[in-house]
């Protein structure tokens, strides 16, 4: 049976592509962390250095801030998504003609671009201007004289509403497929035995999606913690770098300052980071027969 | 839960309707803003007198929307035509064939998606540095292909697990090659899978920012990247980012719209069944 080697062969292209465009980066970043090597003064690489870029990446201040503004943008933004999208998709589990017309929408933030988005809520959270920071300063008194975008807290608040905007929707079509395989007995039992309809909502119903809910989970927290795209053209990290995730804090240390050794040793610290949360969680959440057949 | 008070579904409808303000009201206001004059673009009102002019202006010096909307064309093009038939032959194996380490491998090209862009971009930028590929289609292409290939191998595996083996068996017996199994029965059988990785991969080529960011300067700009040099001395020109948004918008739309239906099980499909 030449099957045997068919087999092989035909995972060749795609493993080549794949090894190529994302394995060989990250083995040459690891590399490239440990030594000397300022674009700005030399072409090539300088010396071998040890751990001096993770030492030395470490005690930057800004380090601490980019882990710490990671930490908060993923931990509400994730939560935030999730909840509202959970909860919009038992919303639109009954036909009708609002339930259908929501979930035409639901498809497009998601088809928009990131960039995209963090310069139209850039230009709707505008303090003069904007159309965003107007209504919710009509909606909450209070926060009509907030600048959004020069505010640190604000800033971050906007950010969070950008990412939210764009997935949730998306999160909401992927708990309806889950939702669609719930048998409807299991509700209509629950309810015939006396349980109030939120009890058969958190007991009957979201127990039998937990994992949908949990890929949801992952993907949602994968993305959040790669976070760049809106940053850059949302707030720009600021004010200040109040709100500059890990990823924008890497590219500004390689691609602004174009310091390679430096930015690759916090390059391998970001995929570890990653790969850790992303391992445990799937470990978590999924039992591991479910990943591949 | 049909006995439900009036008032109950009163608010519920009010919230649905919230929400679907809430989804539609940004791209609404882009789309408005495209049609503003400058004049009329910092005002609320929407009583303004509507122009197309801005969908022009784009296209001329120094903005050259056409140049980033011809880049942007061929790089998701040459991208999608390489990654998605490699995808679709490696797809067809982990789908068809047992063999060593292949839950590993197939874990291996999910993982790859948990390294970061800017961790990608930052050895294929001195590379390309080397080679004369900055600022070139060739070399976005490259690194596009990264972010849509592990993809497109993960969706692909799950619509050809639902094509039947005993379809590879018959065409098998009738003495047909793997090759011509693939392309003359799977592929076709698992057609609108196929289109909705595909579709799936262009949205993600497509809106794809940072790597085009960092790579290009000039002639090989792409339209996300384009979005930022309406920031200029003069301040931000909105109607001119929301004029270049609406063209951003509109193939992703319509792709998006086309395969809505599949969407949802497209990105989850290969890990819940």
């Amino acid at each position: 049976m030449h099957d045997r080697l068919t087999r092989y062969l035909l995972l060749v292209p795609a493993l080549v592509i794949v090894l190529g465009t994302t394995l060989w980066p990250l083995v040459s970043a690891v590399t490239t962390s440990f030594r000397n090597w300022r674009l700005k003064r030399s072409p090539v690489p300088q010396g071998w250095v040890g751990f001096d870029n993770y030492v030395f990446g470490f005690e930057e201040p800004e380090f601490w801030n980019a882990l710490k503004v990671t930490f908060v943008f993923v931990t509400l933004d994730v939560l935030i998504a999730v909840a509202v999208s959970l909860g919009l998709a038992l919303l639109l589990r009954r036909a009708g003609v609002l339930q259908s017309l929501t979930r035409a929408v639901l498809i497009l933030p998601f088809a928009m671009s990131p960039a995209l988005i963090g310069v139209s809520f850039r230009f709707m959270f505008n303090g003069e201007y904007g159309v965003l920071a107007k209504g919710i300063g009509w909606l909450i008194p209070p926060l009509a004289d907030v600048i959004w975008l020069a505010s640190p807290g604000y800033a971050m608040a906007a950010l969070i509403l950008s990412d939210v905007w764009h997935w949730f929707p998306y999160l909401t079509l992927i708990f309806l497929g889950g939702l669609a395989a719930v048998p409807v007995e299991t509700e209509e039992a629950a309810l015939i035995d006396g349980a109030t309809p939120w009890q058969t909502v958190l007991l009957v119903v979201l127990p039998q999606i937990k994992g949908v809910i949990a890929v949801a989970l992952i993907l949602k927290t994968i993305f959040a913690l790669k976070m760049f795209d809106s940053v850059q053209t949302l707030t720009g990290a600021g004010p200040g770098i109040t709100t500059q995730t890990l990823a924008h804090y890497v590219y500004t240390i390689g691609f602004v300052h174009y310091d390679m050794g430096h930015a690759s040793a916090l390059a391998v610290v970001l995929t570890a980071l990653l790969v850790g949360i992303g391992m445990f969680y799937t470990r978590l959440v999924m039992p591991p027969k479910a990943v591949a057949r | 839960m049909n006995a439900r008070s009036p008032l109950a579904s009163a608010a519920q409808s009010a919230v649905l309707l919230l929400f679907f303000g809430m989804i539609v009201f940004p791209i609404a206001w882009m789309v408005l803003t495209a049609f503003k004059l400058p004049r009329d673009v910092h005002s609320l009102s929407l009583n303004f007198s509507p122009t197309v002019q801005n969908f022009g202006i784009v296209f001329e010096a120094p903005w050259n929307i056409g140049l980033r909307i011809v880049n942007s064309v061929v790089v998701a093009f040459f991208t999608l035509a390489i990654a998605i038939p490699a995808a679709i032959l490696s797809a067809y194996s982990f789908s068809r064939f047992e063999f060593a380490f292949k839950r590993g491998l197939f874990f291996l090209m999910l993982a790859t998606q948990f390294i970061p862009a800017v961790v990608i971009i930052l050895p294929f930028y001195l590379m390309f540095r080397d080679l004369g590929l900055l600022d070139s289609r060739t070399g976005l292409v490259i690194v596009n292909l990264a972010i849509v290939t592990p993809f497109a191998v993960w969706m692909l595996k799950g619509y050809f697990d639902a094509v039947p083996i005993e379809c590879d068996e018959a065409a098998l017996i009738d003495g047909a090659s793997r090759m011509a199994i693939i392309w003359r029965v799977i592929v076709p059988m698992a057609l609108p899978g196929v289109i909705v990785a595909s579709v799936f991969c262009f949205i993600l080529t497509w809106n794809e920012f940072i790597f085009a960011l960092i790579l290009t300067r000039d002639k090989a700009v792409t339209l996300q990247v384009g979005l930022v040099s309406f920031r200029t001395e003069r301040g931000d020109l909105w109607e001119l980012m929301a004029a270049a948004g609406v063209f951003i918008t509109v193939p992703a739309f319509i792709a998006a719209v086309a395969i809505q239906k599949h969407f949802e099980a497209g990105l989850t499909g290969g890990a819940v069944k």
